[in-house]
């Protein structure tokens, strides 16, 4: 372990010294790849029926569905129907990359079953997303020189930690950003180190980055991580190659939306500067570790599923960090280390506004670093130290440490994730939803001109409904804040037949007027569910002004 | 049906942009591959450290087994014959001849070859009586009169590394080639822009992409440095006397005949040149070269070729200067239609990519100066990266104008070496011309 190479890909290369002339110049020896391993190859597709079967039975009833899954779904059925990138006009909140991605995921489906566009069902097309990262996920642990045990450790804490099952369950634009980082990992780390490899981690790169802008904090520790797997004769070209890739898709976005008069701020239409203004200037939720602050619900949100991966490989990344001089493994896993690093401080800004889906980009880096440390230790514990005649007995110690260690963490481990995992196959969370999408598509007369407030998740079922695109079936935050909506809305509340109040629209109607409106002006007609998750579908009525509402706003 | 007629102004607006789209689209493309291709070849020897260090001479070890006859043709060169002479002669290699090809018009040059053959028993001369002279022909003249085992061509002005012949004896035994190219490499990068161009442009051929051609089995070879063995050079009987780039069409009569080539190049092992003196000579220059690879192509001997993907690439190669310069012109052309003229956004978007492509070009040829000024120990300023990235264009324009004035002098008939012209006049650029890229 005093070698300054990590023990990965860069193996004596054959241009270190002035190789034997061979038949044909150009004919390299390639290290062996995956492919050609069985061992790999069984346990990778062992867990990865692990991970699809966890992830996918019962994928449409837990966990409940949410805001964000429904308007990213219905923006893809918005490219779908050649409608442009949004059915409301689409003002550079995100850019358009991932929904654009699931309109092409879920384009057969569609059209071999249209009903079936909805947030519930469409959730099945992410299970590709997941296994593709799981896959990927275990080949990058390989190719940063992990033993096949802790790449398959790996492998299972990324898709089979409870936390994982349910956020990579849900239509977020992060589960297939993660796909594409994987993606330009596995090329960053390819053991061929081509030059076409690592110009293709720049594109994947930049694609991810295009998926969900939040990746690009994670660059600088792809660069590291192609830095380490370059040959000193070939590196200058493979990073700025990498470098002017990313770079040159990247611009694609501002140059989409300069094409459209877009890029800056002008009287009457988006624009791209606006977008990104408005998203770095959003209200910070506080400080995550302030208790009663807003990150810190967020943050036990996330431990309350699992403590195990985001502690765990936190601490992790720590324990490879600080012994980065001694370990090879520490070193082979800089670029995930450091990526854990760097979402870890920026999700600790003090003023900072963190979503709940942040966490899902640094899963994959948790998990590596989890297994990198465990197999650090496994290491330390069975062979630091250790000289040729060994006495029998302390060897014998030092494999009942190494058993006692993996029990223990199993006896830790199993029973929490066992019940996680248990409430991700058996609950159903969406009852109320379905019963509310089933009641509106059946018992209103003349859906084709009823005005329905609605939240996105519900959104598309009402529009297979019958309801209108648009000025019918309403996205219910648009009332307020799109002009081209209100507009349609003279009378305000008094131009609405209902409102779906579910929890989400109960929850922002209190920075809502209009909806606010609608709530106070309106009675329950049916209603789903129990107590706060409940679904009320709520009728508007002009002369009854119902108080009740106004209490379960918050 | 007749009543109302379709508005033709409407539909023709309508039909036009639909097919300026589809146009431009289909233009878009095209460049685009063919943009991704010559970068995708251009980068053929760093694409793995492997590559890379398989693109060098192997280390000699066993001895010798060879003996070399090396032609040096000679004309109105007395300034730097000698030089040139004694600097071969301090090859290290023990078994060689130096064949001194002279022109029965040139008794100056005589001269100095006459005296250099006195004073060492290696070096002989041989005359070229041909009325109207060239290379080939003065090469095809000395070809009886070779006694080693292998052909090998310099120019007059060339400086030759005293170990070359050792390495490419031990290339020849270690991989059983027909023929071996050495690199050959224009060193002077800061005498004026598009000698940085001209520098650069050798660096990517020699050091790269020649690799790649003689991995596929079809190479155009380049003028000196070059090594055939002797039986293979006279069953081919010799060069090509009536074509002006002789040794781009050896290189693809021996491919085609599957003699095998191995190209090896080491910075220190080089053949070092010095790039055209005026811009006008440079353009020369490249008329000569573009013309006869025009007349390459039109002899047609690649179609011999047995693999389709060789006579794709040897179709390729031999366009090439053309291609380039339509899409010199194209590619801005295509930028400008999709800033201004109202195409669909996914339309302006293809009409980027050949752009996109040139643009990693641009940044690829800047490392690529980069490496150049290391492995040659040379000191690359920051004017000199500006000078590249600007200068870009205007080269462009330059070989279009090389490419154009090609077709047209090769319609019109004339074939003659233009460098007769003015022989006498700018001896320096005459030889200097003798070098295909």
């Amino acid at each position: 372990m005093t070698s300054t190479l990590p023990a990965t890909a860069t193996a004596p290369a054959a241009a270190q010294t002035p190789p034997a002339r061979t038949d044909r110049p150009g004919r390299r020896t390639r290290p062996p790849g995956l492919r050609s391993s069985r061992s790999d190859q069984v346990l990778c597709g062992l867990l990865l029926v692990a991970v699809v079967a966890v992830q996918g039975w019962n994928i449409t009833h837990y966990p409940t569905l949410s805001d964000d899954e429904g308007t990213y779904l219905a923006q893809a059925w918005a490219v779908q129907q050649g409608e442009g990138l949004a059915h409301y006009t689409y003002w550079y909140d995100h850019p358009p990359l991932g929904w654009i991605q699931i309109a092409l995921l879920t384009w057969v489906p569609s059209l071999v079953s249209p009903e079936s566009m909805t947030v519930g069902p469409m959730r099945i097309a992410m299970l590709l997303v997941s296994a593709a990262s799981a896959v990927l996920l275990y080949v990058l642990a390989r190719r940063l020189a992990l033993p096949r045990w802790a790449a398959g450790l790996a492998m299972a804490l990324f898709g089979l930690s409870p936390l994982s099952v349910v956020l990579q369950r849900e239509i977020f634009l992060d589960n297939l950003a993660v796909m594409w980082t994987l993606l330009a990992f596995c090329l960053a780390a390819s053991p061929s180190r081509h030059l076409w490899h690592h110009f293709g981690a720049g594109i994947a790169a930049a694609t991810a980055v295009l998926t969900k802008e939040t990746m690009l904090v994670v660059l600088p520790a792809l660069l590291v991580t192609m830095w380490r797997h370059s040959h000193r004769d070939t590196r200058k070209f493979a990073l700025t190659g990498a470098i002017t890739a990313c770079a040159l898709i990247g611009v694609s976005y501002p140059l989409f939306a300069l094409l459209k008069g877009e890029l800056l701020p002008g009287g009457g239409h988006v624009s791209l500067w606006e977008g990104i203004t408005y998203q770095m200037s959003r209200p910070g939720s506080g400080f995550v570790l302030d208790e009663g602050s807003g990150s810190y619900g967020v943050l036990q949100s996330w431990l309350y599923y699992d403590r195990v991966l985001p502690l765990g490989g936190l601490a992790g990344a720590v324990l490879l960090l600080a012994v980065w001089r001694w370990s090879v493994t520490a070193r082979a896993l800089a670029g995930p280390a450091l990526a854990v690093g760097i979402l870890a401080l920026v999700a600790l800004r003090p003023s900072g506004y963190l979503p709940a889906m942040y966490i899902i980009q640094a899963l994959p880096f948790l998990a590596l670093v989890l297994a990198g440390a465990a197999a650090s230790v496994a290491h330390a514990v069975l062979r630091r130290g250790r000289r040729e005649g060994e006495r029998r007995y302390v060897t014998g110690i030092r494999v009942v440490a190494a058993a006692l260690l993996a029990a223990a963490a199993a006896v830790y481990v199993v029973p929490r994730w066992y019940d996680g995992d248990r409430t991700a196959v058996t609950a159903d969370a969406n009852a109320p939803y379905r019963g509310a999408a089933r009641w509106l598509a059946t018992e209103v007369e003349d859906r084709a001109d009823q005005r329905v407030l609605v939240d996105d998740a519900l959104w598309l079922d009402l529009v297979h409904a019958g309801y209108e695109p648009g000025p019918g079936a309403i996205w219910f935050y648009k009332a307020d804040l799109d002009p081209a909506v209100t507009e349609t809305m003279p009378r305000g509340w008094r131009d609405l037949d209902y409102v779906v109040a579910s929890p989400t629209v109960r929850r922002d109607a209190v920075d809502l007027p209009t909806v606010r409106d609608a709530l106070e002006h309106s009675r329950t007609v049916a209603s789903f569910g129990e107590g706060p998750a409940r679904i009320e579908i709520r009728q508007v009525t002009a002369d009854a002004a119902v108080g009740a509402s106004r209490g379960d706003a918050r | 049906m007749s009543e109302r007629p379709p508005s033709r102004g409407d539909l023709g607006i309508w039909g036009d942009l639909l097919l300026t789209s589809v146009f431009i689209a289909a233009v878009s493309l095209a460049l685009f591959w063919m943009a991704a291709f010559t970068l995708w070849w251009q980068m053929h020897a760093w694409r793995t450290p492997e590559v890379l260090a398989s693109t060098r001479f192997g280390r000699p070890e066993g001895g010798e087994g060879l003996s070399f006859s090396l032609l040096l043709p000679a004309r109105h060169e007395q300034a730097v014959l000698d030089h040139t002479i004694q600097r071969l002669l301090q090859s290290r290699h023990t078994d060689f001849e130096i064949i001194v090809i002279v022109g029965h018009d040139d008794p100056e040059t005589t001269e100095v070859a006459c005296a250099a053959a006195d004073r060492d028993p290696r070096v002989r001369v041989v005359v070229d009586t041909h009325e109207k002279k060239n290379k080939p022909k003065a090469m095809n003249t000395a070809l009886p009169y070779c006694r080693g085992d292998v052909v090998g061509v310099f120019d007059a002005e060339d400086q030759v590394h005293p170990d070359l012949l050792a390495h490419v004896d031990h290339a020849f035994r270690a991989t059983g080639a027909d023929v071996v190219q050495g690199g050959v490499q224009l060193i002077n990068f800061h005498s004026s822009w598009y000698s940085l161009r001209n520098c650069l442009e050798y660096f990517f051929w020699f050091r790269s992409r020649l690799h790649l051609h003689a991995q596929k089995g079809f190479i155009p070879l380049g003028g000196n440095t070059v090594f055939v063995r002797t039986e293979v050079l006279r069953d081919a009987k010799g060069w090509d006397p009536d074509c002006l780039a002789e040794d781009c069409d050896l290189g693809v009569r021996l491919s085609s005949a599957g003699k095998r080539v191995v190209v090896a190049y080491d910075s220190d092992m080089v053949t070092r040149e010095e790039t055209p003196g005026s811009l006008v000579s440079l353009l020369k220059q490249r008329t000569r070269w573009n013309q006869g690879f025009l007349q390459v192509y039109r002899k047609g001997d690649w179609k011999r070729l047995p693999g389709f993907g060789q006579r794709l690439l040897a179709r390729y190669t031999l366009m090439t200067p053309f291609l380039q310069a339509a899409s010199g012109v194209l590619i801005p052309l295509n930028a400008a239609i999709a800033l201004f003229l109202d195409v669909p956004v996914g339309v302006a978007f293809v009409t980027f990519l050949p752009a996109v492509t040139a643009l990693v070009t641009f940044v690829f040829e800047v490392v690529g100066l980069h490496d150049f000024g290391r492995q040659y120990g040379l000191r690359v300023r920051p004017v000199h990266y500006l000078k590249l990235v600007v200068g870009g264009p205007f080269y462009q324009v330059l070989l279009a104008g090389a490419a154009i004035r090609a077709v047209w002098r090769e319609q019109r008939g004339r074939s003659d070496w233009e460098l007769t012209s003015h022989v006498g006049a700018h001896l320096t650029e005459v030889t200097r011309e003798d070098v295909p890229a």
